[in-house]
């Protein structure tokens, strides 16, 4: 009798019910009527479209034809591969230094987590401060190191450095707690066993924690790639409309620009669903790169 | 075996039912809220809610562009105060600076149904589509039932409505834009105070010395801001009784005075008179730039002038700790006048009223408390206080007490004596998507990567298509 009550499913199904309810009214209708506005001719939010746009696949017409959707694009491709190097990178560099230390890791990971619990809406006004052209932090020490002209550091050919610096600084600790959390599962009698064998510090990391890590680190650059995908607040508090010259929109930003600022609500709608086809296509081939291994 | 069972269906049970009264609570709540044409049902969704306010204390929820720089966001905030302590009832204040994304926020709130009760907002384009959607009250329907409603208002004055002729906003006080001085920058590079018969060419040689003084000449945001130039440069190349008829096309002759007002903004911007970092900075740090003497002319709304004052106060929110020696330092002017625009001819007039929301309407708890607010906020004795220098739409205006202005309303009051005209902001009337090529496409324009003409002409098809 013991082993029969996990044979009968139903009250499984009961409790999975209200979340799948929750999913379906909040997630799966709404996106599916996304695809729907996205062929429709709808210049209001709220509003009900009523007609079909003439002919129907106008807006992916119109964005093929948009530059600003390829430079939102291209800018969402660098936001990916600066989170893989940059946050990923660095998350495991830095994973493995606080693995060789001896005392202080829990300060250390309290120390590089904390930039998530903020919100990206309030570093995005800290950062707005730090860059400042005229009294920003950065334009101030660099005064204090003598340089004599300011620098705008949200001009056209460097405000995309500026956007992504803080962007990368704050997920960094979030891959570096993923990250430690898997090299302690590494067993410590491996490294004493190559230590007896006269391995290096080095060598332990490139032949042990490395290897043994690989499985967390391709968890780490899935979600770093779909996280690029998504991100969103930080770089439109810190560059409104694409500023300057709308030159620092990402697919997530360009899509709200479209749709909360120009009302042009079914392109706005059309730019999601390409958000979500490039999310899928993108996660397809990042998976299929960075393919986990059975041990 | 069954216990458990029984315990998991309860539980089971009781996520779903929690679910589901959380749908209903919601439904009920947009019943009472946001169907404007079903007000029978609304009270009886709404008779519980007042239970907890039976001690007559009313929430209402109210959002007005009294915030941040606005000249009048302490005296908002005090009537709010005054008016919470003779009626027992509370507001929940949503006010903002008034800016696209202001308006962005209030039309998406009236499209998804959380439009607040009481809004003090544009009376012009902006306002089309609630009205259009039946979303507020217009001032004859309230009289229907308050007689007295706007009473002291001079109806001439009242603006009606673009979509229907039907007047539904409240006017409390007027606004004019004018040009902010630094008179400290002036002095430096040895330029005079500009006067009622200042020319753009004038302006231009001006700059050009303020420019060699290492100041720049405007502060103005052009990447995020360009409102107040594009209004003018647009009047420029017009006249008061002009500026106000949008063109048929960027090819008549309307339309070429408003592709000729961009291509004057874009010969400024080559000339190096905005700041170097035009196109990449925000409004505040222009504005700072202007406060703290390193620009020289701010194009802005008479809402700035409380803007200046409170950068010249150590707490902003402190009168008493205003340094009365630096704001003697900003100075108000006319803005630089060509062909048939003198440079008295400002912009100027009552854009902004107090709607009262078909949602508050429809319920009768917050019907009373919507029009008290109204009326107390557009009373003969509180309209004074908001208008000061500018124009109100009282019937009887008292004379305005100038004991308690600070010199940079003096001086805005002296300014405002010798206008020749007031004319309406054109871009009240031409609001939405047809703003995007010209204002958020400036940078664009002013580069010279869109040519003005494009920019204009893309536009004018946006708004003759809406």
């Amino acid at each position: 009798m013991g082993a029969n009550i996990y044979r009968n499913k139903k009250p499984a199904l009961a409790f999975l019910l209200p979340a799948f309810l929750f999913m379906v009214l909040f997630l799966y209708y709404p996106f599916f009527k996304t695809i729907i506005n996205s062929f429709m001719h709808l210049k209001q939010l709220g509003a009900t479209a009523t007609e079909f746009n003439a002919p129907w696949y106008t807006n992916y017409e119109e964005m093929l034809h948009d530059p600003h959707v390829w430079t939102s694009v291209k800018n969402t491709i660098i936001m990916m591969l600066v989170t893989l190097v940059g946050q990923v990178g660095i998350a495991i560099v830095l994973a493995l230094m606080v693995d060789n230390i001896g005392r202080g890791k829990q300060i250390f990971r309290t120390l590089y987590f904390f930039p998530i619990v903020i919100s990206a809406t309030a570093l995005g006004l800290m950062f707005n401060l730090i860059f400042l052209r005229d009294k920003g932090m950065v334009n101030q020490v660099l005064e204090m190191l003598g340089k004599q002209d300011l620098t705008d550091w949200k001009a056209e050919g460097i405000a995309l450095v500026t956007m992504m610096a803080p962007v990368m600084w704050q997920y960094v600790g979030f891959y570096f707690v993923i990250l430690v959390t898997g090299l302690n599962n590494i067993s410590d009698e491996l490294y004493e066993a190559a230590t007896i064998d006269g391995a290096t510090a080095l060598q332990r990391v490139r032949y042990i924690s490395v290897p043994m890590l690989h499985n967390v680190i391709c968890t780490c650059s899935v979600l770093a790639v779909t996280g690029a995908l998504k991100v969103f607040d930080l770089p439109w508090v810190m560059f409104p409309k694409g500023m300057p010259l709308k030159t620092t929109f990402l697919t997530g930003t360009y899509m709200y620009y479209q749709t909360m600022e120009t009302k042009n609500v079914d392109y706005g709608a059309a730019l999601a669903v390409l958000i979500v086809v490039l999310g899928v296509v993108l996660a397809k081939v990042v998976n299929a790169v960075f393919r986990e291994k059975d041990y | 075996m069954m216990k458990k069972r029984m315990m998991a269906a309860m539980l089971a049970g009781a996520m779903v039912l929690s679910v589901t009264a959380c749908g209903n609570s919601s439904g009920a709540e947009k019943a009472a809220g946001t169907e404007g044409d079903a007000p029978a049902e609304a009270p009886a969704a709404e008779a519980e809610a007042p239970a907890a306010e039976s001690a007559g204390s009313v929430e209402l929820v109210v959002t007005t562009t009294f915030a941040g720089e606005d000249s009048n966001a302490q005296n908002y905030k005090d009537a709010v105060k005054a008016w919470e302590a003779e009626t027992g009832n509370a507001v929940v204040d949503t006010s903002a600076t008034a800016d696209e994304t202001f308006k962005t926020r209030v039309a998406t709130d009236f499209e998804t149904g959380s439009e607040p009760d009481v809004l003090f907002f544009f009376n012009g384009a902006d306002s089309n589509s609630f009205i259009e959607a039946g979303k507020v009250v217009s001032i004859d329907e309230i009289r229907e039932e308050y007689p007295d409603y706007a009473s002291n208002m001079n109806e001439d004055l009242i603006t009606a409505s673009l979509v229907d002729n039907k007047k539904y906003a409240v006017p409390a006080n007027g606004f004019w834009e004018a040009m902010f001085v630094n008179t400290e920058i002036l002095e430096a590079a040895g330029v005079a105070m500009p006067g009622a018969d200042y020319t753009m060419d004038q302006f231009k040689a001006d700059c050009e010395k303020i420019k060699a003084a290492g100041y720049a000449p405007i502060a103005a945001a052009l990447g995020n801001i360009p409102h107040y130039w594009w209004e003018f440069a647009i009047f420029n190349n017009q006249s008061p009784a002009t500026h106000l008829e949008i063109p048929e096309n960027a090819g008549d002759e309307n339309g070429q005075a408003w592709v000729q007002g961009m291509n004057d903004i874009k010969e400024l911007y080559e000339l190096g008179y905005f700041p170097e970092n035009t196109l990449s900075a925000t409004d505040d740090e222009t504005f700072a730039m202007f406060t703290e003497g390193k620009a020289a002319f701010l194009i802005d709304g008479s809402w700035k002038v409380g803007g200046i004052v409170g950068a010249c106060q150590s707490d902003p929110n402190d009168p008493a700790t205003l340094d009365s020696a630096k704001l003697d330092k900003f100075d108000v002017t006319y803005v630089p006048g060509k062909g048939d625009r003198k440079a008295t001819d400002l912009v100027g007039g009552l854009s902004s009223g107090y709607f009262i929301t078909r949602k508050a309407w429809d319920d009768p708890v917050k019907r009373d408390a919507a029009v008290s607010f109204v009326e107390y906020l557009t009373s003969d004795e509180m309209v004074p206080k908001f208008a000061q220098h500018g124009a109100s739409a009282l019937k009887n205006a008292p004379e305005v007490d100038t004991s308690e202005f600070n010199v940079l309303q003096i001086k805005a009051m002296n300014m405002m004596a010798g206008t020749t005209s007031l004319t309406g902001a054109v871009q009240d009337l031409f609001a939405g998507d047809c703003r995007v090529s010209t204002f958020d496409g400036m940078p664009e324009i002013v580069t010279g990567r869109v040519v003005a003409e494009d920019a204009v002409a893309e536009g004018l098809e946006a708004y003759h298509n809406q």
